[in-house]
């Protein structure tokens, strides 16, 4: 009792001092932000590509801002609901970010919190591109001999992705659907297992992300059919076709690429954003930024405000939909106003 | 050829690269002498030592330093143990029970620097001996590793289970294989890796993603050894009087071959899933008992006797990597703390392991070694001071340790009543002698076991025939067979009668 009385004495001493500092500098008040550190809360495990994307990124927006940014994570619950449902329950004064991806949009429809991704307002660093790999030693060259050899047997072929409605997955239904074609999905706990499973020939052909294989495909492990994006790509000096040249129809279902990013409540000031923006923009000039998406084989994104909220928020229909679809959604997506794709 | 030289050169590689940061010292010795001190004390095990640093690191240090650290203890505690074993006749952990066998009389007849000092370089070099297996086995099965499917994993991991459950066990082993399917059991809950079900959830979003490895290593670890703590008096006596304690070096060098072979043997048992340095120990010990010329002293103050246990408890360490970084099953209870460290990390251990990842463990083990033989003959009597600490002094200081452990791993308030349930169903679990070892294993591989067993039939169309028709998964599935089968009333039926004719 003792200690919360101090400190409701501290708090109303600073907010005293606060006030009188506020009036003495007048409207220079709502500039002020920052005025003390930010916290990002990280809503993956440390270490994954959430983590270090927005490690990379916050170090760099700090040199254009004069405080620092704490990067801290909460990991668990649906989807990541656990950080995202911390990090609302913060003021919306944009002192706490949410360092989040692509996979955060199921959340609500997959019951971990009961908020559209609205609820942010989003920037976005950067992804991996996907691609559609097979063994080295398999007896596919190309993707079309894949596809023919699925169409032979339909969902005779195990096919490897991170979990149900995962980025990954998605990708994998995305190309069944343009290429006409049925293989059996076999869901693993992360990509890296997924990967080990296609070395070890217990699946036929693997899709994550470039980030994810390059060095597999480095180590001649895993052989590149196709990338899952509208252009080729050029990885240790040979050319991955894209699959967009090969089947025609998959322009309407793809490309469904990764978002990694972070973003603030949408309910914060303009200055707040304004701020977040400029510190965002020039972080993402910078050659530290390049170099480091080129180094671990990430695109560039840069998008904000409407753009980035566009993005997320057509994922955020294609992923509600498509789990809708399999059965695997708890809440019903048309119950959140999350429109059809 | 090549590849050993190429394995040879980047260990060097990294252990120049450790040791020319001077973090590394720092971490190096806090690590190993709070190993050695957590070992030296009754009631605090290796692998309390382990999970307690591995909450207290959880993600919040860079994976190489809360490696050192853990390494470092684990190192230091695994022979640290033999402090109160030799002074007081209390193992200071499971692991050095043989030790006390030889190390208690030396101690009574004035022997007992001695008997610390070659302890101590016995432990050293039982270390670098399972260090090397690391290294030149890590690489050749990572290689083999890659064809490893799910049906030889599932397999693997029940091996483990009823392997850890069988060997760790006091009494029956079906009581270990109890405990270990309550492990199993506790594995199931949350979202079911295959078709994203909830399974025993009861629509709370904790259980979602399960029970948390830390907070279950802590309650299971951690919480018992606490309450059984406070309510004995071990630290009463005094320790008993400590002469010169660097070895002589003859006496040393005659025992070469025994610390080369204790080690062997020692690597061998750390080397199989969920059975840990204890009985590295122990089966060393009774190898030399039954092939040694003065195997009649044994247990009467033998120095070879001392040599034998301890060589190979600590060359059960670098055993009990061999699985963890190969498959992601650990070798021994300390192993599996380690794992949860990596899990934490998102360091997936496996054929896609980052080789020089393997690289820095050993290189780390090696520096840990030297550390601690360092330590062991140059301040052994401050550990001998820290047998004295009474344990009303350190529990508390533990418990608190654990909390801040539990907690950190980021799951909230409800990871703390999860490590206080476990740590209550363990406790009733120890005073009725069910083995503790074999649930952890059990919720560490049950995981495994279950996505892995449901892939393969996944896979199959629901064809058991999986498990026989590919030979590794057919191999494994045999050993698990004959393993129960080993432990039925029936074999022990047949036996009599082979002996009887």
């Amino acid at each position: 009792m003792q200690i919360t009385g101090l400190k409701k004495v501290l708090g109303a001493a600073l907010f005293g001092v606060s006030v009188a500092g506020a009036s003495i500098s007048g409207v220079a008040f709502a500039q002020d932000y920052p005025f003390r550190d930010i916290t990002t809360v990280v809503v993956w495990g440390a270490g994954g590509g959430t983590d270090s994307i927005n490690r990379m990124i916050m170090s760099e927006m700090e040199t254009h801002l004069p405080v620092s940014i704490n990067v801290i994570n909460k990991t668990g619950g649906v989807a990541g609901s656990n950080g995202m449902v911390y990090a609302m329950n913060q003021p919306d004064d944009g002192y706490t970010l949410v360092g989040l991806s692509e996979s955060n949009v199921t959340a609500a429809v997959q019951g971990g919190w009961d908020k559209k991704f609205e609820f942010w307002h989003p920037f976005i660093v950067g992804g991996s591109p996907d691609l559609i790999s097979v063994p080295a030693n398999s007896p596919y060259n190309t993707l079309e001999e894949l596809v023919d050899a699925a169409n032979k047997e339909p969902g005779s072929i195990p096919a490897a992705a991170s979990g149900s409605g995962s980025i990954h997955h998605l990708n994998l239904l995305a190309i069944e659907k343009g290429a006409d074609a049925t293989f059996k999905f076999v869901p693993y706990k992360g990509s890296a297992p997924g990967q080990e499973a296609a070395i070890a020939g217990e699946v036929q052909l693997v899709v994550t992300s470039l980030a994810e294989q390059a060095p597999l495909l480095q180590g001649g492990l895993l052989k590149p059919l196709a990338m899952l994006t509208p252009d080729d790509v050029v990885f240790d000096g040979k050319t991955i076709p894209s699959a967009f040249g090969i089947y025609e129809g998959l322009d309407a279902y793809l490309p469904l690429k990764q978002a990694i990013g972070f973003a603030v409540h949408a309910s914060a000031s303009d200055d707040v954003k304004a701020a977040i923006t400029t510190a965002f923009e020039k972080a993402m000039a910078s050659t530290v930024v390049s170099e480091w998406a080129t180094a671990n084989f990430y695109d560039i994104g840069g998008q904000s405000g409407d753009e980035a909220s566009a993005l997320f928020s057509n994922l955020e229909s294609t992923f509600a939909w498509t789990l809708n679809d399999l059965g695997v959604a708890k809440v019903d997506p048309a119950s959140l106003n999350i429109e059809k794709p | 050829m090549e590849f050993l030289s190429t394995q040879l050169t980047g260990f060097l590689e990294a252990l120049v690269y450790l040791a020319s940061d001077p973090v590394t010292y720092a971490y190096i010795s806090v690590s190993v002498f709070l190993g050695i001190v957590f070992g030296a004390l009754p009631g605090l095990t290796a692998t309390l030592a382990v999970t307690i640093l591995t909450g207290f690191f959880s993600n919040k240090f860079p994976l190489e330093q809360s490696m050192i650290a853990l390494i470092g203890a684990y190192v230091g505690a695994i022979y640290g143990g033999s402090y109160p074993a030799i002074l007081l006749n209390i193992p200071g952990t499971a692991a050095s029970a043989a030790t006390a066998m030889d190390g208690h009389p030396l101690a009574k007849s004035g022997r007992g620097g001695e008997a610390l000092g070659l302890t101590t370089t016995a432990s050293f070099i039982g270390t670098l001996i399972g260090t090397v297996f690391l290294l030149a086995f890590v690489g050749l099965l990572l290689l083999v590793s890659k064809n490893i499917a799910s049906p030889e994993k599932a397999m693997l991991a029940l091996f483990g289970v009823l392997l850890s459950g069988t060997l760790m066990s006091p009494d029956l082993p079906l009581k270990g294989w109890i405990s270990g399917l309550i492990g199993l059991a506790m594995a199931m809950v949350g979202m079911d890796p295959i078709l994203s079900e909830d399974r025993y959830t009861f629509d709370w979003s904790y259980l979602l993603s399960g029970f948390q490895v830390v907070p279950v290593l802590m309650g299971a670890f951690a919480i018992p050894q606490i309450l059984d703590g406070m309510r004995s008096n071990l630290s009463k006596q005094k320790p008993l009087p400590v002469g010169r304690i660097i070895p002589r070096m003859g006496a040393l060098f005659s025992r070469m071959g025994l610390i080369a072979r204790s080690g062997v043997i020692g690597t061998g048992v750390g080397a199989l899933p969920g059975v840990g340095e204890d009985v590295a120990g122990w089966v060393s010990y009774g190898v030399g008992k039954s092939i040694s010329k003065d195997g009649d002293q044994f247990g009467k103050g033998s120095l070879n006797g001392l040599v034998c246990a301890e060589a190979a408890n600590n060359a059960a360490i670098g055993g009990a990597l061999i699985p963890l970084l190969v498959l992601g099953i650990p070798g021994s209870p300390p192993a599996a703390a380690l794992l949860g460290a990596l899990k934490v990390n998102n360091v997936i251990p496996g054929p896609t392991i980052d080789p020089s990842f393997v690289l820095h463990v050993v290189a780390i083990l090696v520096l840990a070694s030297f550390t601690m033989v360092l330590m062991g003959l140059f301040t052994a009597r401050i550990f001998i001071l820290v047998l004295q600490i009474p344990q009303t002094v350190f529990l508390p200081i533990v418990l608190i340790l654990t909390t801040i452990g539990s907690f950190s791993v980021g799951g909230g308030i409800n990871d703390l009543y999860l490590m206080l349930g476990v740590g209550l169903v363990v406790t009733v679990m120890n005073t009725m002698q069910y083995p503790v070892a074999p649930l952890v294993i059990g919720v560490i591989l049950g995981g495994l076991f279950d996505e892995t067993f449901r892939r393969s039939l996944f896979l199959a169309d629901g064809d058991l025939s999986v498990f026989v028709s590919r030979p590794g998964a057919a191999i494994l599935l045999t050993l698990n067979v004959l393993l129960i089968l080993s432990q039925t009333p029936l074999t022990s039926f047949i036996r009599q009668k082979i002996r009887l004719t």
